[in-house]
């Protein structure tokens, strides 16, 4: 029964580990100075109102922390999730541990105005605790890229950078615009996302990921959208499926060999058309994972990489 | 010769408490030893020692041969121990119960067994009269049964000297008489020897041939059973007088008697 | 009257293996991708045979994918339940099991340890995370026993679950602490942790088959002794049983079995448990026939519980520990049960 309890726990982390890789998203109502009070609607449909722009947030989400950056607003940073790790400058920000680790005493301490998190990521007496000490809740959740768009101009109104906020999302639609300009050449080819190596079981991004949409926006198709999310899949479905180009988000850390490799040399993939073609790509930053405005990032090296290979 | 057991200034220590000082004693063929006391005298722990089951200084003998320095083998093959209650937690055959007791004849997994090994079963099964219930689960058994498959088994594994740690405690009176009946008709044949811890003094009177008295863990006396169970020695020891309720028990036993017999013969022919 | 009571039962033997190999053949013909059987037979006739194979899918999926995979199972399968049924007999408990004491638990931990700081003592995969789980498990059983021994000399059923339980919750915060300093592998720790045969190879089927032949030598060997323990320590030690050698090598055995398995393929829970309960019913206590017949069992229960983990929810697999737990948890309940209601 520990080992179900461990089996719990391990299946609670993983889904806090998505949360986070996940995170953001809101809706915006109007909010035109900088010096005026904010009132914005979350994405749970809470109102939030400010007093005046934030200038101290702690934020618990990798996305969001890029998003701050993003809208030059990484001052306003003052405490982050224990995962936030982009752009580098995030990592000298305090961290507040995530998940039900999360040091509700330390955000408190840090005296911030705005706290902003995934869905899920804390309970309710977390939350409760921390309105108590006059700190405003912020829920970002984005799951697709419009949401991504709301969640980028949520921030912008909390930080009273609405203007810089438009900028970034007017200048991810322009780079979806331009990759999906060549959708039709890509129209019969699969790809295959790997989210974690064989040695520890195939996982796959299938339907309902940023990957899954991103793939679709340059026409080709994932060869795993019938599963949802993130999903351990059949090794042997992927030989069955025979993708013809495998992009893989597995870490790597300098030794060994390196994900290419490994799926490269990996026994009975030999006829594979990705491994027979060499086609596949490794991403090391979670530009295809994260609702941020990199996703136009990775939306390009995915690109490029589809036209490239071939 | 050397007497078959010579035990030299026992002690055991738990902490700061002497459970057992300077027990000396001797065991020759065909002796019967008790080891007698009230409660908390150190009875069980002195046979502990003796068994290697507890540190202790001092030392142990068996025909002169240091019993600590002995192989578990080797010594299983001199000293056989019956303990008084047996929990086994797996279903076991009565049979398989009683043949490990050959193990010290033949360890390990290759051990073909001989045909000794099969002798030494039957007779002990037979001896013990569980030979018709072989097949049946130690689980199954009364505490009675359970007891004499334990002896079975001792007697399987053919030791010189048969060490009995309250043996029969948790039995009736009739089955505790013929437990005692089938280790004395065992201790007939010639070179053997039994040490015993028993509490209770009327069996100690009617099987004994020597005795060891101990209180606190101290000897109090030591010699043949007639010098040492002495109404002198016991009543302080048990601090009442011994000598008026052993004989009412004796009255009480002769009445049994037939009775136990009986059965005893019943059970083995 | 000669009655040879242990001696090896040839049609046990026979039974046990004809299931087994059923077994086996079903678990490598069945699968996430459907290969007819014919294809499968000349795939692997022609593996044997050394002929060239079709083209196709077939032969990579069955070669590279299914076989290596299969065997893997059923040699983990076989040495967790060899190990569980040994322990079970050391301490005289049904309910002793690499899961139930929180061994497998620390060889996790040892593993996750390797994985997090990157412990390679080879070039050789896996060799890190294996010395680490070996060195854990030993570790683990070692505190878990000390502990118990002091508590509760006759180690009751009760007492060794609670320690079990007490020392997996030890266990699984020294992992969060662990996850806390290595941030950037916790997405690897909490794959590997789900446990996982996928990737198996025959590189990893060997290691396998060669400890499993080594310890299960040593294991059969301490038949007699193991059976002397299931009766009880001081009886064993009555008849002459070497005690404390006995239990130093059946532990040593055991944490190796535990390590090398949790290092391959993850914790999987309750296999040591199930099994050798449900070949006691079949051919009783007696550890002569209890541990061979438990080699099979544990093979074929583990084969069973993944083909379920591969078909299920095809083309998704399952983490295999949720299906062993599922059966297990079901198997532990009856047991104490039992156990409680003997008492």
């Amino acid at each position: 029964m520990n080992v179900l309890k461990q089996k719990i726990a391990v299946l609670l982390l993983a889904a806090l580990l998505l949360t986070c890789l996940c995170g953001c998203g809101g809706e915006t109502p109007a909010g035109d100075n900088s010096d005026a009070a904010v009132t914005v609607t979350d994405m749970m449909g809470r109102e939030v109102t400010l007093d005046e722009p934030a200038t101290k947030i702690v934020a618990l989400t990798a996305s969001v922390c890029e998003i701050l950056y993003a809208l030059d607003a990484g001052d306003t940073l003052v405490g982050r999730g224990e995962y936030c790790n982009y752009p580098a400058e995030v990592l000298e920000v305090t961290s507040v541990q995530s998940g039900y680790d999360t040091n509700i005493e330390q955000i408190i301490a840090l005296q911030p105005q705005v706290l902003l998190m995934a869905d899920m990521a804390q309970d309710d007496a977390q939350i409760a605790q921390l309105e108590a000490a006059g700190i405003k809740v912020v829920v970002c959740d984005a799951q697709n890229i419009a949401e991504v768009y709301d969640s980028i101009k949520l921030i912008g109104e909390l930080v009273g950078k609405q203007d810089k906020a438009s900028a970034v999302v007017a200048d991810m639609q322009a780079t979806f615009d331009e990759v999906a300009q060549n959708a039709a050449d890509n129209s019969d080819k699969t790809v295959y996302f790997e989210v974690s190596p064989l040695q520890y079981g195939l996982w796959t991004a299938g339907a309902d990921t940023f990957m899954n949409e991103i793939c679709a926006m340059l026409g080709a198709k994932n060869c795993f959208d019938d599963v949802s999310g993130w999903a351990e899949i059949s090794e042997e479905q992927v030989l069955q499926r025979n993708p013809d180009y495998i992009v893989t988000i597995t870490m790597y850390f300098g030794d060994g060999p390196t994900p290419q490799e490994e799926i490269l040399s990996r026994a009975g993939w030999q006829n594979v058309t990705a491994v027979k073609n060499g086609a596949i790509l490794s991403l090391q930053n979670d530009e295809l994972s994260r609702p941020a405005p990199r996703l136009a990032e990775g939306a390009r090296l995915l690109h490029d990489f589809l036209l490239g290979a071939e | 010769m050397a007497d078959m057991l010579d035990v030299q200034k026992l002690s055991v220590r738990l902490g700061n408490l002497d459970i057992v000082k300077d027990l000396s004693f001797t065991v020759a063929e065909g002796d019967w030893l008790m080891i007698v006391g009230p409660n908390g005298a150190g009875k069980s722990t002195a046979l502990s020692a003796i068994t290697q089951g507890v540190d202790y200084t001092g030392r142990v003998l068996f025909e002169g041969e240091d019993v600590a320095k002995m192989k578990p083998v080797r010594r299983a093959q001199c000293m056989g121990v019956l303990t008084q209650s047996h929990f086994v937690g797996y279903a076991f055959t009565v049979e398989e119960v009683v043949r490990l007791g050959r193990y010290a004849y033949a360890p390990g997994l290759l051990s073909n067994r001989s045909d000794d090994d099969d002798e030494a079963v039957e007779e002990a099964l037979a001896l013990t009269g569980m030979a018709a219930q072989r097949k049946q689960s130690v689980l199954t058994l009364s505490g009675g049964e359970l007891q004499r498959t334990f002896l079975a088994q001792v007697f399987a594994q053919q030791p010189r000297l048969l060490l009995l740690d309250e043996p029969t405690n948790h039995l009736d009176l009739v089955y505790q008489k013929q437990v005692f009946s089938l280790i004395e008709r065992w201790l007939q044949k010639p070179g053997r020897a039994v040490v015993s811890v028993v509490h209770d003094l009327s069996l100690v009177k009617a099987f004994g041939t020597a005795a060891v008295l101990l209180r606190h863990g101290q000897t109090v006396a030591t010699g043949a059973i007639d010098e040492v169970l002495t109404a002198k020695n016991l009543n302080p020891v048990y601090n009442m007088d011994v000598a008026a309720w052993m004989r009412q028990m004796l009255s009480q036993w002769a009445a049994d008697d037939n009775t136990a017999d009986n059965i005893i013969e019943e059970k083995i022919c | 009257m000669n009655k040879r009571l242990d001696k090896v039962r040839w049609w046990e033997y026979l039974g046990f293996g004809g299931v087994f190999m059923a077994v086996l053949c079903l678990c490598v013909c069945v699968g996430s991708v459907n290969i007819p059987l014919s294809e499968t037979v000349t795939v692997i006739s022609n593996a044997l045979l050394r002929q060239p194979q079709p083209e196709g899918l077939a032969p990579a999926i069955i070669l590279t994918v299914r076989l290596p995979r299969v065997l893997c199972v059923a040699l983990t399968g076989a040495a967790l339940s060899l190990a569980g049924a040994a322990m079970q007999g050391l301490l005289k408990n049904p309910l002793a099991d690499g899961s139930t004491l929180g061994v497998s638990s620390g060889a996790a931990l040892g593993a996750v340890i390797a994985i997090a700081f990157g412990l390679n003592f080879s070039a050789v995969p896996f060799a890190g995370t294996m010395i680490m789980a070996i060195l854990f498990a030993l570790g683990s059983l070692l505190i878990i026993l000390g502990l118990a021994y002091k508590l509760d000399y006759s180690l009751a059923t009760n007492t060794i679950i609670l320690i079990g339980v007490i020392y997996s919750m030890f266990v699984s915060s020294a992992m969060s602490v662990i996850v806390t300093f290595a941030a950037d592998k916790v997405q690897q720790i909490t794959f590997w942790t789900m446990g996982s045969l996928q990737g198996s190879s025959y590189e990893n089927a060997a290691v396998l088959a060669a400890v499993l032949l080594v310890c299960g030598g040593v294991l059969l060997a301490s038949a007699q002794e193991l059976n002397a323990f299931a009766v009880g320590e001081d009886n064993a030690r009555h008849i002459g049983v070497n005690v404390r050698r006995t239990k130093l090598v059946v532990l040593i055995t055991v944490s190796v079995l535990i390590g090398v398995c949790v290092s391959i393929g993850g914790t999987i829970a309750f296999v040591g448990l199930v099994t050798p309960h449900m070949v006691r019913m079949i051919v009783g206590p007696n550890h002569r026939r209890l541990l061979p017949s438990s080699l099979f069992g544990g093979a074929v229960f583990l084969l069973l519980a993944d083909l379920v983990a591969r078909i299920l929810l095809n083309p998704q697999e399952l983490p295999i520990g949720v299906v062993t737990s599922l059966v297990g948890a079901v198997v532990f309940v009856f047991i104490f049960y039992n156990t409680r209601k003997g008492q």
